[in-house]
């Protein structure tokens, strides 16, 4: 077989195959009565077995689960990248690297901060595509500097590199941490160009997509703040909702922002409940929710469309992602005393 | 490429003049077993590039469950039937 073959057909089967022990409505139900200790428990019958049972001696409550939950998306999301070849790794690693950044991100937090390797360490989500070798020695690394040199090679080395000087100037964090960004949003449609059928049309409508929702959600988080900053510095382009002058000008006014993204044929059925909800004026969280559904659904949609192709796994990485992180929401909600209703409108179930 | 088949049958067309008749029904029972056998080849080449598919997909089905194994072979060798459909060519000749 030749180097650039994909294996499409291996992966879906076993992303499928995982993609059924997820969690269900009712296991979501059982776990919201639950304290952090039954959870941890309830996990260790269930796919999370092996990581409950590595990290039970270290840790316990909800850093147990926060740091299984971690080490079992880090294991899957791996899987994923050894399994598959050619193509399919491309475009399942464009996705991925959005854990390399915020590793690096972690990373170069930890270090500003003085924290110890250990502990920088147990944050990581090694899921992406630096390997471990790598991530251990950006651990041990002393200063960002030398971080910056580590990652010298990879596809985060130039935009990095030019960001620290005005990390040097400054000695603020964000010109590194948006350089980052950057760099992750750029690299995901390179090269894709806009084909206009088969699986890789849907993908590259699917990032876009996921791109629209960022600046969307950044947008109405700066125009709701009211903070005085630059939308043009959070403007991530690819997308087909806003251009950088439109986001500029929408920022300043919260209510026309909300009718752009309404009339714009493009999400607007399918947020239109969420649309309605932001409309009526309250919650943002509630916002954020629905936009992750909808992309979740939309990606489920694209996998039955096309049920060999990259938007199997791609509906599969979301939809462990939610997991993950409705489980950690059960946890810390559990954890600060809030009431069974007030978890349940955090999670996103589909 | 045509002008070699031309070619070809210039130097055939004479031989066939001169051939008695139970040579020619032995030379065209010749053709049609050849054309039998590129049939089945043919049917073997496509069930085999359907099998490499499905046999994909049931190796990591069965990397993850143990108890494919055997729905796994049996989708595996589906696509086998062409070839059986086909080998009925060679006895319809």
């Amino acid at each position: 077989m030749s180097a650039g073959a994909s294996n499409p057909e291996f992966v879906n089967a076993r992303v499928r195959s995982r993609r059924a022990s997820l969690f269900s409505e009712e296991d979501y139900r059982k776990l919201v009565r639950m304290g952090p200790s039954g959870i941890a428990r309830f996990m260790e019958e269930t796919e999370y077995e092996r990581e409950i049972n590595r990290l039970g001696t270290r840790f316990s409550g909800v850093d147990l689960i926060e740091y299984a939950l971690n080490r079992n998306l880090a294991k899957h999301f791996d899987d994923l990248l050894e399994w598959s070849e050619g193509r399919l790794y491309d475009l399942i690693a464009r996705y991925l690297r959005k854990f390399d950044v915020w590793n690096v991100k972690t990373v170069v937090r930890g270090i500003y901060t003085d924290a110890s390797p250990e502990e920088i360490s147990t944050d990581l989500v090694r899921a992406g595509e630096l390997d471990d070798a790598t991530l251990d020695r950006m651990v041990e690394a002393d200063s960002v500097e030398e971080v910056v040199e580590l990652l010298s090679g990879t596809v985060f080395g130039e935009p990095l590199k030019a960001a620290y000087e005005e990390y040097e100037t400054t000695g603020m964090l964000v010109p590194l941490e948006n350089a980052l960004d950057r760099a992750f949003y750029e690299l995901l449609l390179e090269d894709l160009g806009r084909p206009t059928e088969g699986p890789e049309a849907l993908y590259v409508e699917f990032l876009q997509a996921e791109i629209d929702f960022r600046n969307a959600r950044n947008a109405l988080r700066l125009a709701r703040s009211g903070a005085d900053l630059d939308p043009a510095e959070f403007y991530i382009d690819g997308g087909v909702l806003f251009d950088e002058a439109e986001l500029s000008r929408l920022v300043g006014d919260y209510d026309t922002l909300v009718e752009h993204i309404v009339e714009s044929g493009r999400y607007g059925d399918r947020l239109s409940a969420a649309l309605d909800r932001l409309q009526e004026a309250d919650s943002l969280i509630q916002f954020e929710h629905a936009i992750d559904e909808a992309l979740l659904e939309y990606a489920d949609t694209l996998s039955s469309v096309y049920p060999v192709s990259v938007s199997g796994v791609l509906s599969y990485v979301l939809a462990k992602e939610r997991e993950v992180e409705n489980i950690r929401a059960i946890a810390r909600g559990r954890e600060v005393g809030l009431t069974e209703a007030e978890i349940e409108d955090e999670l996103v179930i589909t | 490429m045509e002008l070699e088949l031309v070619n070809a049958m210039a130097q055939v067309a004479p031989i066939l003049e001169t051939m008695t008749e139970e040579a020619a029904a032995e030379l065209a029972e010749g053709y049609a077993l050849a054309a039998a056998a590129i049939a089945v080849g043919l049917a073997a080449l496509g069930s085999g590039y359907a099998e490499r598919g499905i046999g994909a997909a049931a190796v990591g089905a069965i990397a993850e469950d143990r108890d494919m194994f055997v729905p796994g072979i049996v989708l595996t060798v589906l696509p086998e039937t062409l070839v059986i459909f086909a080998i009925v060519v060679i006895f319809l000749v």
